[in-house]
């Protein structure tokens, strides 16, 4: 990091003057710099700029050529890495969008040709004329047509977060069909802006100038002015719950009575029960409405089906290692449980991977060219060549020679391990499928290396030195191993193929067939089966047909025992599948460049925690200032320890109140004291002076404890540790968080 | 496993808090409750007092600075995540106004830093939209000037269009340039001006756009709780970041009253900005008057009231005696302006505000 050392020669001015910016509310601090497209053409604005910025300083024109073609290796690369990033990111993201519209589509035909349904029940209440149609108030008509077709849209989902997505591309689905779409959300339905803004709100979206006064007349003249006349005008809002419960009795209201000149047609997102409606609104509107009910897929579902494509799958190259991946299921589970927040996280745990791992843009190299077979990567200059192969994966293996084209290899080698990894996680999931195993749980036990390595010690088979943890102790690995063969995921997979039916084992090799086929050993694998299953007995087909048709003339004993061999003979492919190619990510080589594994990072960046951190803060202050005064006091408070934590510690011996004047002397005390080492570490007259001079400012130092003391109320109350004295208490003030 | 672990972990912290919680509340009831009064102290004069609060020794200055120097080596990474469409939202104990304001003049010149101050009582979120509009249009400008685009239309000028509006126009497509953004510096995103739902419900529209990345700071321990999930996965998108700095909060407490001053009128030093600026603009500027008197004549005991009378008419700020004296009570309900009767026998009006506190009022009612 050359800029940020060059960048500490001026220190941070904690101690701004207050100048006019402090008190205005908002500024420009600076203009983009207009060196930005110098910058694009050379790579080297940057730095350049910050040397010509200062002149003066000497270390900067010291700075030999070879330490400026650094910098600008360091910029350049920094700019390969964002392209990676982006186009990693765009890919993982075109494929989640992909997933989850495939989970929605059949939702979403179904709901279109509702709304065609219902179209065209609205038309068959009768056309108007032209006067009624161009008249601006509604027309008058019976009960029966003033009902508007609403559907609900069962979200399955506390969380409507994880839905805002579906109802977009709801909206968008219906627009391609030729529908005019309002997206409206519960913000529109607020109580404070009421109906009128919530009209606004509405008319907005069909048309484009802004109006003063919101009327729907408008909309019904914008609507018969369309050409488009044959297609109705659908509202979708998205969390019909937390609207506020008049406004959208009155929108409804209101709609109700021009259903006849506008064909308007509601989509309610319910994430409760189908009652939700009869609690929000009266049934004056309820008896307007004319309810069909529709369900999404449950978030589980969407789950599974987005880590499949992203981290099974790997559309993108990317993956994360096996503590990451705990991290983020636990995250999921514990913490917030939606998938929204899941996405996010990957796509932090991504942005990060970028970069902190110098190598990373090699990833985006290998997307490109996937075809290109890594010609771009002999084109690396010697420096990174010399980086990559110094990765500590790739130390380990002992790949002795460092040119490029072993490099190639090892990549090529590395795209074939995880194909093989994620065809067997796959095919895992699929025979676990019908016991309701997560994808997520699954793929943590698959990415984990000791439990790699257990397996592979356990069979005999050759340890590889790339293992990565081979100095774990043996008892380690044998507990974990026992844990693999009791408890874990794989072998409760491996168990149950034993016991499965035969239809369903039938389905299953099916379908692994079809998983297999890119890769050919293990296709051959599968393939030798079926045909020792049919060489054994020509029975198997005739089985699986004869007992989905009809009774079977075999004994079911035979069947049984039959079937139980087959059975046996898949788990065994499967453990052995297993054992041979279910090698995690963080054991092969040169993972580092696709792989993410700081944990650390990720839930630092993940989740916040002020209330606990910022205690911590004080508490601990010395733990993050590293001075040599405070660190050695133990419990003890000492006067060179900052005042604000000073006083947070002292509060911590309260009880929800605090007594200002108890707190003030005990505050007093301690900044008082006398200390060994000198109170104030600016000073360091002999001590006879200071005692002196401390006597002369007796006066003085009384004002300014107290002045410290109410700094450091302020700045506790900043934090809102803190709360203000009352009128009815106007002596104490009030503690806040109670522990960390 | 792990899960269960986890679990019993929040289940132990959850009864740490709750017994915490307990032990802090018997504490307090157990009789041992203190009737010591805030007046038993030997209380400084109140003017003795900010005086000593505004030169206060600095205690670790060298580690703070230290501690502030060391966050250098992260900006590279800060400005590569702001790049990757995330926020960044900084927190820890101390003020991180100097260390964000750092972090935006040296790593951010090739981008536009716009910085809102939170910490300050009033802020229009409207014309801050607005502000950054017509900055997005600089810029894109700029921009177009010298690749010699043609410049769409603008109708209507930015300070007269709708929130909706506004926001579309930052959202918008115009610039298709995925590094071409405007950065926002929030200081204290949870500071009182900006605390309620509404204009955090505006901040986090703002922060969505594709135009706008935010780099902000909480010093309020519970500041996520101003969030909901959509907020913060979906439009703040935030990386969080723990950077504690233990620099004073100079600027963020300068209008938190100093507790051991006498309360009245410290409190209204805070109050009357909110008061003047609810008030028209004409009575400001009649209070403008008065304070920039008690500004120039600080050892006089206030402004004779004939005096003033005879100002505001000459600015045309009033018409008659009968608007001022209407202004005038507004004020002294509000203890804005106390009146004193002078030793020559007329009245006089003042401003019950030291020097210094006046001075930042008039600044804040200046905008």
């Amino acid at each position: 990091m050359a800029l940020a050392s060059a960048a500490t020669d001026s220190p941070i001015q904690t101690t701004s003057e207050t100048n006019d910016n402090n008190l205005q509310t908002f500024f420009v601090l600076h203009k983009a710099s207009s060196r930005k497209s110098e910058k694009r053409s050379t790579g080297t604005g940057k730095t350049r700029r910050r040397i010509d910025l200062s002149p003066s300083s000497p270390k900067k024109t010291d700075k030999s050529e070879a330490e400026r073609a650094e910098e600008w290796d360091e910029r350049r690369y920094e700019h390969l890495r964002m392209e990676a990033f982006e186009l990693v990111w765009s890919r993982i993201d075109l494929t989640i969008k992909d997933v989850l519209r495939g989970i929605n589509t059949n939702v979403l035909n179904e709901i279109h040709s509702w709304v065609c349904e219902s179209f065209n029940a609205i038309k068959s209440f009768g056309t108007l004329g032209f006067a009624e149609a161009t008249r601006s108030f509604p027309i008058v008509a019976a009960a029966t047509c003033k009902r508007l077709f609403t559907g609900l849209i069962l979200t399955k989902n506390m969380e409507f977060v994880d839905d805002l997505l579906t109802f977009e591309e709801l909206g968008l689905s219906l627009r391609s069909h030729g529908c005019h779409v309002a997206n409206l959300s519960s913000m529109d339905f607020s109580a404070k802006n009421g109906i009128g803004g919530c009209l606004r709100g509405f008319l907005r979206q069909f048309l484009t100038t802004t109006l003063d006064a919101a009327d729907i007349s408008i909309l019904a003249s914008w609507y018969r002015e369309q050409d488009n006349h044959d297609s109705p005008v659908v509202v979708i809002i998205d969390d019909m719950e937390r609207c506020c419960g008049s406004v959208l009795s009155d929108f409804i209201l209101m709609l109700s009575e021009w259903v006849l000149k506008i064909p308007i047609i509601i989509l309610m997102g319910v994430s409760t029960t189908l009652d939700a409606p009869r609690n929000i609104l009266p049934s004056n509107v309820l008896q307007r409405l004319c309810p069909s009910k529709f369900i999404l897929g449950s978030p589980a579902e969407r789950m599974d089906a987005v880590v499949e494509a992203v981290l099974v799958k790997q559309c993108s190259g990317f993956s994360v290692g096996h503590r990451a991946a705990v991290f983020l299921r636990n995250y999921f589970l514990n913490q917030d449980g939606t998938l929204t927040s899941f996405i996010r996280a990957l796509k932090i745990a991504c942005a990060q991977h970028f970069s902190m791992e110098p190598l990373s843009f090699i990833l985006g190299d290998l997307l490109v060219e996937e075809k290109q077979k890594g010609e771009k990567i002999c084109l690396l200059p010697e420096v990174i060549l010399k980086h990559a192969s110094q990765l500590p994966s790739y130390v380990r293996n002992q790949m002795a020679d460092q040119t490029a084209k072993s490099l190639v290899h090892g990549f090529s080698e590395l795209k074939r391990l995880q194909k093989c990894w994620s065809i067997v996680v796959l095919c895992l999931y699929e025979a676990g499928k019908c016991n309701k195993i997560r994808l997520l749980d699954l793929l943590c036990e698959a990415l984990d290396p000791d439990l790699y390595i257990s397996r592979a010690s356990n069979n005999h088979v050759e340890l590889d030195k790339d293992s990565g943890l081979g100095m774990a102790s043996d008892r380690c690995k044998r507990r974990k191993y026992s844990t693999f063969q009791k408890g874990g995921i794989i072998s409760q997979i491996v168990r149950k193929v034993r016991d499965l039916p035969a239809v369903m084992l039938y389905q299953l090799l099916k379908s692994w067939e079809n998983i297999t086929v890119d890769i050919l050993e293990i296709h051959e694998k599968l393939k030798e089966l079926q045909s020792v299953l049919r060489f054994e007995d020509g029975k198997l087909k005739q089985n699986v047909d004869d007992i989905s048709k009809r009774h079977s003339s075999w004994s079911p004993l035979n069947i049984e025992k039959d079937s139980k061999a087959i059975n046996e003979k898949a788990a065994t492919l499967l453990d052995c599948l297993v054992r041979d190619y279910l090698r995690p990510m963080e054991c092969i080589p040169l993972h580092e460049i696709v792989c993410f594994k700081n944990v650390e990072k990720l839930q630092l960046a993940l989740i916040g925690d002020p209330r606990r951190r910022i205690q911590v803060d004080l508490l601990e202050f010395y733990k993050i200032l590293q001075c040599s005064c405070c660190s050695k006091s133990g419990n003890v408070l000492l006067p060179s320890m900052h005042d604000t934590s000073v006083m947070y510690t002292l509060a911590q011996e309260h009880g929800d109140l605090i007594n200002l004047h108890d707190w003030f002397q005990s505050f007093k005390t301690v900044v008082l004291q006398p200390s060994t080492k000198g109170k104030h570490k600016s000073k360091q007259s002999p001590l006879s002076k200071k005692r002196k001079h401390k006597y002369e400012s007796e006066n003085k130092s009384e004002a300014s404890i107290q002045a410290r003391f109410c700094r450091a109320v302020t700045e506790l109350q900043i934090t809102g540790l803190l709360r203000m004295p009352s009128r009815r208490r106007p002596d104490c003030v009030q503690r806040v968080a109670f522990g960390l | 496993m792990d899960i269960d672990n986890g679990v019993e972990e929040e289940e132990e912290e959850e009864f740490g808090f709750s017994r915490n919680y307990f032990l802090a509340k018997e504490l307090g009831g157990s009789g041992k409750k203190s009737a010591c009064k805030l007046s038993d102290i030997d209380l400084v004069d109140e003017q003795e007092l900010r005086a000593a609060a505004s030169n206060i020794e600095p205690k670790h200055e060298k580690e703070v600075v230290a501690l502030m120097n060391s966050y250098r080596i992260l900006y590279p990474k800060w400005v590569f995540e702001l790049r990757c469409g995330f926020g960044l939202l900084m927190y820890g104990f101390g003020s991180k106004k100097a260390l964000i304001e750092d972090f935006a003049s040296t790593a951010l010149t090739e981008y536009c830093v716009f910085v809102i101050n939170g910490y300050l009582q009033s802020i229009n979120i409207k014309q801050v939209a607005i502000s950054l509009a017509e900055v997005l249009w600089d810029q894109l400008k700029t921009k177009l000037a010298t690749t010699s685009g043609n410049l769409p239309k603008v109708q209507q000028p930015f300070s007269s269009r709708s929130m909706d509006d506004l926001l579309a126009f930052l959202n918008g497509s115009q610039a298709q340039d995925k590094d071409c953004f405007i950065c926002v510096v929030i200081h204290n995103i949870d500071g009182p001006g900006l605390r309620d739902s509404e204009t955090q419900q505006y901040l986090a529209q703002i922060a969505a756009c594709s135009c706008i990345r935010v780099v902000a700071s909480i010093d309020h321990v519970n500041a996520p709780l101003l969030w909901d999930k959509k907020m913060v996965h979906t439009q703040f998108n935030w990386c969080w970041y723990h950077v504690p700095t233990f620099a004073p909060y100079r600027v963020e407490g300068m209008f938190f009253p100093l507790i051991l001053a006498h309360g009245n009128t410290t409190q209204s030093a805070k109050t009357a900005a909110i008061v003047l600026q609810s008030l028209t603009p004409n009575a400001q500027s009649v209070f403008r008057v008065l304070a920039e008197y008690q500004l120039a004549h600080p050892d006089e005991e206030g402004m004779p009231i004939n005096n003033l009378y005879t100002i505001c008419r000459e600015r045309f700020l009033v018409s008659s005696q009968v608007t001022l004296n209407s202004h005038l009570t507004e004020f002294k309900d509000h203890e804005l302006v106390k009146t004193k009767r002078h030793s020559d026998g007329q009245d006089c009006l003042h401003i019950p505000l030291m020097t210094e506190a006046l001075e930042k009022l008039l600044m804040e009612i200046r905008q």
